[in-house]
């Protein structure tokens, strides 16, 4: 698999030496006929990368829609280059495959920073050119090398309001103590959040988790398993409060207001101790747009474009300018608002970048 | 075994056989004799194989009774009621060795392993298979086949052996090879067989006597010699063999194509009949002429060829003769 | 050349690259599946020592045999309940159930999941019914815990299991039964000495397959289990793309491919595979 990323290198090179006329034509062709490669593959691919448009790997939906009018729109004006979508899910495997395949079709993946920091020394992205983009226009320490955060979503909680009545749950201990707030949990499946809030509920300090300490945060797991549901997607999170199935769950912060309005209010949000997780843009290596996608990058950042993903998506802003514009009826939903962000924790995603595989696995063997 | 000296007669009274508003089987009355081999001959849609499996107790009854030596088994149901079948494409089990095939019947009625063996040894000689007792069904030839569906059925000495169309799916050569050992099974085990066939010349061959069925109901009864000289009606002439039909005022009478002579020449004082030759068929044996009688009907005579000294021509004129016997005057005109 | 062509249909000349095509593109994956597995994350067996050394592994893989043994169990034994009503009714109503049959086939598999949830869940119909008239004071537990896994996969199952039995009994010379019951058998002799042999190939197709399928499930494990019930398909999609272990994931399924090629080969000590597939029975 590299010795076809490394020959389609050699050959797209070879392809501008020919076009610049360092080659000659004859030397070229035999280049791509010692590949096994047909010349127009090569010229198509390249004419490719010279493409009018980037391309966005997202996970479709109703994301596809907001990141079109609040980042495509403006980028489009200033660039004259449109945006085009993937929307199978980058991730981390797939991104791996189709850069080891050497068919890079996508620009940029709306994926996590921990991402970036698994995937980046080992080949499979781009680096981000900060020259077109800025380390100030995002929280300190979410401008890594090979990813930048543009928006944070978070792990919070929702309660069942009638089960707990005058005395409701209000941080992790409370969630993860079954004898004082009885019924069932729901946790994240794929261990990110679940292990912090496990953490924080034994007693660690917000700003004392990392590095995690994993056999502290299985035991509290653990702890509660029997009372515990574990969700693998938002809509799943979703309807097991919705559905009843669960008194408190663990969900993506960004679906509490769906979740408050689908029951009436019957459920509510508790951001206090909500996990900051880093959602970030990061470039397949050989991007077809090639450095023009640092350029959508540097959009995203914007104040408008960060408003316009947290009035659409609920994505919480991580460009600190933005935190001041957010407004009145977001206060208590986006996790950087005034209201909330003295209450909030943060992701390393230097940890999980090195660790995230054997915390997946080994949460999932306590939990199955 | 079932002493078969005293048991095997049949009493079908009345019997009749509904699907939906149609009339399978319609009234039909019957005795069957202990140890006789009776047929059930007529076209497809006669009733006759509905009226088996009436008596077999795959069919419920309609309207009527059967009853064996006296006594009702309308509502025995098939399993209790003993009687052999052989089925139409044998029906043989075709996950069971030949001696499991045969011996099934023992098998199923839990008698001892030595029991088993014995008899069906026993089976096995009467239809000479003794070398292939080990073979599965789809290891034999179909004439073995049917041997084998015949020692099963045998094997438990039913008092009555019902065969549905036995020997319809072996060849001609085979089927006269196979109704020789019919026949001569039938002879030695002295059970009663009720045999359903479609093909006349097995019926009177084989037969004690033959029922000849059309729409359900019962044509004629008689042995092969009687309905063969003496059909009661056009059905029973035609199906059993050929027939001329000849109208003389308001009677109608059949007339089989080997009873007429023919001579050349027209208006001889004892001749029946004069017409014109319009077709002759060679047989070998036999030749098959059609004559085009004066008075408009269409006349087969078939005729030995040793007999027919004078050459006969198309177009000849002739005179036909026959016994005055040989003319059977019909009753459904 | 002239002896090859002696030995050599020349057909097979002209389905030759289609079938080469086919080889490379079914051979191809699974080779590169097995050198995966003795390859990442680096050359050795150390993939498939983790088998030994890890009880959580042995976990899953138990699990999943478990899983899919009951689930085999049930939907072969009530698919064969429901061929042989479909087999023996009324034209009209044999339709009627084939219509359902299909139908059921052909709804996606996270509605069917998702309509379990609803009529069985903590606030499902059931559940709220039985509250409602006082029978249990406490909800019923039918989801998101292992039976759940097992009614929801059982219930997707049927269909599959149906349809080789279906066509395992449609083609009984049904005077073969007539036979069995003219020479004296009772109806659960002929059931348990005719009819259950001669559709045997039926049977053992209709495991196979679901046994096979079963192995490969992954939404409804995943939704009705709750997250607690980790079977070895939707183990080696996480290892595949989220944490990145090719390794271990090659390793599961190349386990998954021999077990399953196993199974064959022992059954095939006992049968004649050709006629589980559709071949003649001998």
């Amino acid at each position: 698999m590299q010795d076809k990323q490394f020959m389609k290198e050699m050959l797209t090179d070879g392809a501008h030496a020919y076009k610049e006329g360092r080659m000659d034509r004859r030397t070229f062709l035999a280049l791509c006929g010692a590949s096994g490669v047909a010349l127009s593959a090569v010229m198509a691919g390249d004419a490719e990368a010279a493409a009018d448009h980037v391309v966005m790997w997202n996970w479709g939906g109703q994301s596809e829609e907001c990141h079109g009018s609040a980042i495509g729109d403006a980028f489009t004006a200033s660039t004259g280059k449109g945006l085009k979508f993937d929307t199978s899910g980058p991730l981390e495997g797939k991104i791996k495959e189709m850069v080891d395949s050497g068919n890079v079709t996508a620009d940029v993946a709306d994926a996590d920073l921990f991402n970036a920091v698994s995937l980046g020394p080992t080949g499979h992205l781009e680096p981000i050119d900060y020259s077109v983009v800025s380390k100030d226009k995002t929280l300190p320490g979410y401008a890594l090398e090979y990813g930048v955060s543009v928006i944070l979503y978070g792990y919070a909680f929702v309660y069942d309001t009638e089960a707990y009545g005058d005395n409701p749950p209000q941080n992790w201990a409370d969630f993860f103590d079954t004898a004082k707030f009885p019924g069932m949990r729901s946790l994240y499946k794929w261990a990110n959040g679940s292990l912090e809030a496990a953490l924080m509920a034994d007693g660690v300090a917000g700003d004392a988790l990392y590095p995690l300490d994993m056999d502290r945060a299985l035991a509290k797991i653990k702890s509660i398993k029997e009372d515990s549901l574990y969700w693998g997607s938002g809509s799943e999170a979703h309807s097991m409060c919705v559905n009843g199935e669960v008194t408190m769950g663990m969900i993506w912060q960004n679906r509490g207001r769906n979740i408050e309005n689908d029951t009436d209010g019957r459920f509510k949000l508790v951001n206090n101790q909500a996990m900051a997780m880093p959602g970030a843009y990061i470039v397949p290596k050989g991007n077809p747009a090639g450095a023009a996608v640092m350029q959508f990058i540097a959009t995203a950042q914007e104040v408008p474009a960060q408003l316009a993903l947290l009035d659409c998506l609920g994505m919480t802003p991580s460009n600190p300018a933005a935190f001041g514009e957010i407004p009145e009826d977001q206060q208590d939903y986006a996790i950087t608002s005034a209201k909330n962000i003295d209450k909030i924790v943060y992701n390393d995603p230097e940890w999980w970048g090195e660790n995230g595989g054997d915390a997946v696995n080994a949460f999932l063997e306590a939990i199955s | 075994m079932a002493d078969l000296a005293n048991t095997g007669s049949l009493q079908i009274r009345d019997v009749s056989k509904m699907f939906g508003t149609f009339r399978a089987v319609d009234g039909v009355t019957l005795d069957i004799e202990r140890g006789e081999f009776l047929t059930l001959l007529g076209p497809s849609g006669s009733g006759k194989t509905t009226l088996l499996m009436m008596i077999a107790g795959f069919l419920d009854i309609t309207q009527g009774d059967i009853a064996l030596d006296g006594a009702s088994i309308a509502d025995v149901p098939a399993e209790k009621r003993n009687f052999g079948m052989v089925f139409q494409g044998y029906a043989l089990f075709p996950h069971m060795s030949v001696r499991d095939n045969i011996g099934y019947a023992l098998s199923v009625r839990k008698r001892s392993a030595s029991e088993i063996k014995a008899r069906v040894d026993e089976m096995l000689d009467l239809v000479q298979l003794q070398e292939f007792a080990d073979r599965k069904p789809t290891q034999l030839s179909g004439g073995q086949q049917q041997r084998v569906a015949l020692a099963r059925a045998l094997c438990f000495a039913p008092p009555v052996l019902l065969l549905d169309e036995p020997l319809g799916a072996l060849d001609k050569k085979l089927r006269v090879e196979v109704q020789e050992q019919l026949k001569d099974i039938h002879r030695r085990v002295g059970t009663t067989f009720i045999y359903v066939t479609h093909d006349q010349e097995e019926a009177l061959s084989m037969s004690d006597r033959i029922v000849i069925m059309r729409d359900g109901a019962i044509e004629q009864v008689g042995t092969p010699v009687e309905l063969y000289e003496r059909p009661a009606t056009k059905f029973a002439a035609s199906f059993l063999g050929k027939s001329n039909f000849i109208t003389q005022g308001d009677k109608t009478y059949a007339l089989r194509p080997e009873k007429i002579d023919l001579r050349l020449g027209q208006g001889g004082s004892d001749a029946r009949v004069s017409g014109t030759i319009r077709s002759i068929t060679y047989f070998g044996s036999m030749q098959r002429i059609i004559v085009d009688s004066v008075q408009g009907d269409e006349i087969e005579v078939d005729i030995d060829v040793w007999r027919n000294q004078e050459a006969l021509t198309e177009g000849a004129k002739v005179d036909l003769l026959w016994q005055e016997a040989a003319a059977v005057e019909l009753h459904d005109t | 050349m002239h002896a090859l062509r002696k030995h050599i249909h020349p057909g097979w000349l002209i389905i030759a690259p289609l079938l080469v095509l086919v080889v490379a593109l079914y051979l191809g994956p699974i080779l590169n599946i097995l050198w995966l597995s003795v390859t990442d994350p680096e050359p050795g067996f150390g993939n498939y020592a983790k088998l030994g050394e890890s009880d959580a592994l042995l976990r899953i893989l138990w699990t999943t045999v478990r899983i899919c043994i009951i689930t085999t169990m049930f939907s072969v034994t009530l698919g064969y309940s429901i061929a042989y009503a479909m087999v023996h009714c009324h034209q009209r109503q044999k339709n009627y159930m084939l219509t359902l049959l299909l139908v059921s086939f052909w709804i996606s598999i996270l509605v069917r999941t998702f309509s379990w949830l609803m009529l069985l869940g903590r606030k499902g119909l059931v559940n709220v019914t039985l509250e409602d008239i006082g029978l249990i004071a406490e909800p019923i537990a039918f989801m998101r815990n292992e039976f759940g896994v097992l009614i929801g996969m059982i219930h997707y199952m049927i269909p599959y299991a149906v349809l080789p039995l279906l066509v395992s009994m449609q083609a009984l010379d049904k005077r073969v039964m007539d036979a069995s019951s003219n020479l004296g058998a009772t109806g659960a002799q002929t059931f348990w000495r005719i009819y259950l042999p001669l559709t045997t190939p039926g049977l053992v197709a209709s495991t196979l397959l679901v046994f096979i399928l079963s192995l490969g499930f992954y939404v409804t494990p995943a939704v009705l289990g709750g997250g607690k019930v980790l079977m070895v398909a939707e183990y080696i999609s996480v290892q595949l793309l989220v944490t990145l272990k090719w390794g271990t994931a090659a390793m599961l399924a190349a386990l998954m491919l021999f077990g399953v090629l196993a199974m064959l080969w022992i059954m095939s000590r006992f049968m004649k595979l050709s006629t589980v597939f559709g071949g003649a029975a001998r």
